[in-house]
């Protein structure tokens, strides 16, 4: 009895202390962006004036709208292009280079940020020394960058999803009268809309916090909210950062319990179904 | 690579044919699958098959796990290209056609519902590729749904129903363009074992009732006799005979066949005499040569195997009033059935046999029991002669 009493003191302690290195940063950063004086580690009292400083910093409110509009875009051309991959690895008859395709699309997930970003940087001038392309470094080159990794984390959960979607539901489809590309818009897309989704939100954060492959391709006037943050970091940790981390953790978390909310909801019903149709 | 060309060279095969002797469709040469090859990466899942299917006929493949059968309905279905050889549907040659221009449809093993669409949007989803209008769709899909009995459920979503109610779905989707020919996968494959029967009749009822051609694979010889016109057996990509079921189960042709459906008493022997309307064949189990009252196609000396159905055998405690085709022995084991007892029956001469007991009389079952001493005969046409 007294054995597994410590046995059960000792995993929680253990588990006390998991969360605490975990979330005790974290909570101390919320904690101190409610802080009202400017140095950081010193407590003077509530205040949430720190919030209005940040809304009112243009800098910061332009580097954070950059990175939005970069995210966005990124996930929705991260989710065309992962699709499109996934479909090759999984649905196209075995062609020679097959095996190679597949390694190539998902080589970005293990290559080390700064070579994936060195690399893209040296692509882009060799572009306008080769080609004569001319690509100014900016939100253009940040966005093909942003691209090109996240495709690869988009192409993994899409082709997964895919390779467990029963075959013969799209061969049904075709059976009954509808070409390739209809059966790809009607049957598999509806279905794989889950995967779709989660595809975005995981290319959309990756392209949020993305700093390095960044910092490579930018240009002088896009700042994205991960640089501005570093840099200004670099200068000395103002509690405006913490405020920032502060809302980006609310809107991370909100997303989170909504997704977790909706998969719930939509596990209940299925149990109801299921119940239902057995008791027929 | 190697897939293109033989695609080439088959459609290429089919033309020269096609002129050289015009096509005469006939209600008996409704589907004619010709010297049909399909290989994978060297591996030969389907070996030459031929078949000829009539019109309104109910045709089932029949083998084992892996013998191909399901390969050779995807070749029909157009899911696979054969390597070689020609499918014909009413005279007109099938290869080529990609599956959604070939008026044929096919009811999956797995169902295949579409999970997004509700019961009505499944069944005229085929409806709609072919653009039928609004209502003449809404008027066909209520036709299916009464023909399934499924109209109640119009408006559910195919994982609220049973695995019954999902393949009536499947059926009548499959059945809603009005195909040339139906194939089935395995049919009864996701129901239990007591809705199988059930569902067995029904198929067959409303097949019978539209008079759809119909082609299913399965591994369940008691479906295929229950609903089939003709069965083909299927083994290791070779058709080993194709005839009605009742021909299958009393005339097998191969010791495949004869061991595949149902149960057998085989013996390996020769032929000892060979007369005109007799032959006589000597085996290890029998210390007399067995009488066979008709002729073979053989010769003296030519290895053959006996194959004797259980129920033929008679089993008595007396010696029978016979010249030839008795043998004595004692009772091993008996597996009791029911409605039958299967008797194994250690001969002297050392082998086993099975022998059926229909037990008529309620008591009767008890009128033997292990280690009797028995007698077993059989008439002298029972036995099949099997030289391959
Ligand atoms: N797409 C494929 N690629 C390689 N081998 C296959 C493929 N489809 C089927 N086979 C092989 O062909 C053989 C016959 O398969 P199948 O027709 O599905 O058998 P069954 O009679 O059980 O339906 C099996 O050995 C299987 O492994
Ligand atoms: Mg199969």
């Amino acid at each position: 009895m007294s054995s597994r009493r410590s046995g059960s003191t000792s995993t929680w302690l253990v588990l006390g202390l998991g969360f605490f290195f975990l979330y005790a940063p974290i909570l101390s950063l919320i904690i101190y962006s409610f802080n009202e004086n400017r140095l950081v580690t010193v407590w003077s009292g509530f205040s949430i004036k720190w919030y209005g400083e940040l809304f009112r910093d243009q800098q910061m409110m332009k580097a954070a709208w950059i990175s939005l509009q970069l995210a966005f875009y990124t996930a929705w051309a991260s989710v065309v292009l992962g699709t499109m991959a996934a479909m090759v690895m999984t649905r196209f008859r075995s062609f020679r280079g097959k095996t190679l395709f597949g390694g190539l699309i998902t080589a970005p997930l293990v290559m080390p940020e700064v070579i994936t970003g060195l690399s893209m940087l040296l692509m882009f001038i060799a572009l306008r020394g080769l080609l004569g392309i001319e690509l100014p470094l900016g939100m253009t080159t940040i966005w093909i960058a942003h691209v090109t990794f996240c495709m690869a984390f988009v192409a993994v959960v899409i082709s997964s999803r895919l390779s467990e979607l029963d075959k013969s539901l799209e061969e049904a489809a075709m059976d009954l009268g509808a070409g390739p590309v209809k059966v790809f818009f009607v049957i598999t897309l509806p279905i794989i809309t889950p995967a779709l989704l989660s595809g975005w939100l995981l290319a959309f954060t990756l392209s949020l916090d993305d700093l390095v492959i960044s910092s490579f391709v930018t240009g002088p006037s896009s700042t994205t909210l991960p640089m501005k943050v570093f840099s200004s970091v670099r200068m000395g940790v103002s509690p405006k950062i913490n405020a920032l981390a502060t809302l980006l953790i609310a809107v991370v978390s909100t997303v989170g319990v909504i997704g977790w909310y909706l998969m719930a909801r939509a596990e209940r019903k299925r149990a109801r179904d299921l119940q239902l149709a057995a008791n027929q | 690579m190697a897939s293109v060309d033989a695609d080439a060279a088959g459609s290429n095969g089919t033309m020269v044919n096609s002129a050289a002797n015009p096509p005469a469709p006939s209600p008996d040469r409704y589907l004619v699958i010709d010297t049909v090859r399909k290989e994978f990466d060297g591996f030969v899942a389907v070996d030459d098959v031929s078949l000829t299917i009539r019109k309104g006929e109910i045709f089932a493949l029949l083998g084992a796990s892996g013998c191909g059968k399901s390969t050779l309905l995807r070749c029909l279905a157009g899911f696979e290209t054969p390597t070689a050889g020609r499918i014909e549907l009413e005279g007109q040659s099938l290869i080529g056609l990609p599956p959604y221009e070939r008026r044929i449809n096919m009811m999956f093993q797995s169902y295949a519902l579409f999970p997004h669409m509700t019961v009505e949007q499944n069944i005229a989803f085929g409806l709609k590729q072919d653009g039928m209008a609004k209502a003449a769709m809404r008027a066909r899909v209520d036709e299916m749904l009464s023909l399934v009995q499924m109209n109640r459920f119009a408006k559910r979503k195919p994982h609220q129903l049973s695995g019954g109610q999902q393949q009536r779905v499947a059926l009548a989707r499959s059945l809603a363009k009005s195909p040339k020919m139906l194939l089935l996968d395995e049919p009864m494959g996701a129901l239990d074992k007591k809705l199988r029967s059930q569902m067995q009749l029904e198929l067959v009822n409303i097949i019978e009732k539209l008079g759809v051609t119909c082609v299913m694979v399965t591994h369940d010889q008691e479906e295929a006799m229950t609903m089939a016109h003709r069965i083909a057996i299927m083994e290791q990509g070779r058709i080993r005979q194709c005839a009605k079921p009742d021909e299958i189960y009393e005339q097998p042709n191969c010791r495949y066949t004869a061991g595949f459906i149902g149960s057998v008493n085989l013996f390996e022997g020769r032929i000892d005499k060979d007369e005109k309307d007799f032959v006589t064949i000597r085996t290890s189990a029998f210390p007399d040569p067995i009488y066979v009252a008709h002729g073979v196609t053989g010769f003296e000396g030519m290895e053959v195997a006996m194959a004797l159905r259980p129920e033929k055998l008679r089993i008595s405690k007396h010696e029978p009033d016979l010249k030839h085709n008795k043998a004595h022995g004692s009772i091993e084991d008996i597996a009791y059935f029911g409605s039958h007892s299967v008797y194994h029956v250690r001969l002297d001469g050392g082998c086993k046999v099975m022998c059926n007991f229909v037990n008529m009389k309620r008591w009767d079952s008890e009128s033997f029991t292990w280690n009797d001493p028995v007698w077993v005969s059989w008439g002298d046409l029972e036995g099949v002669v099997l030289s391959s």
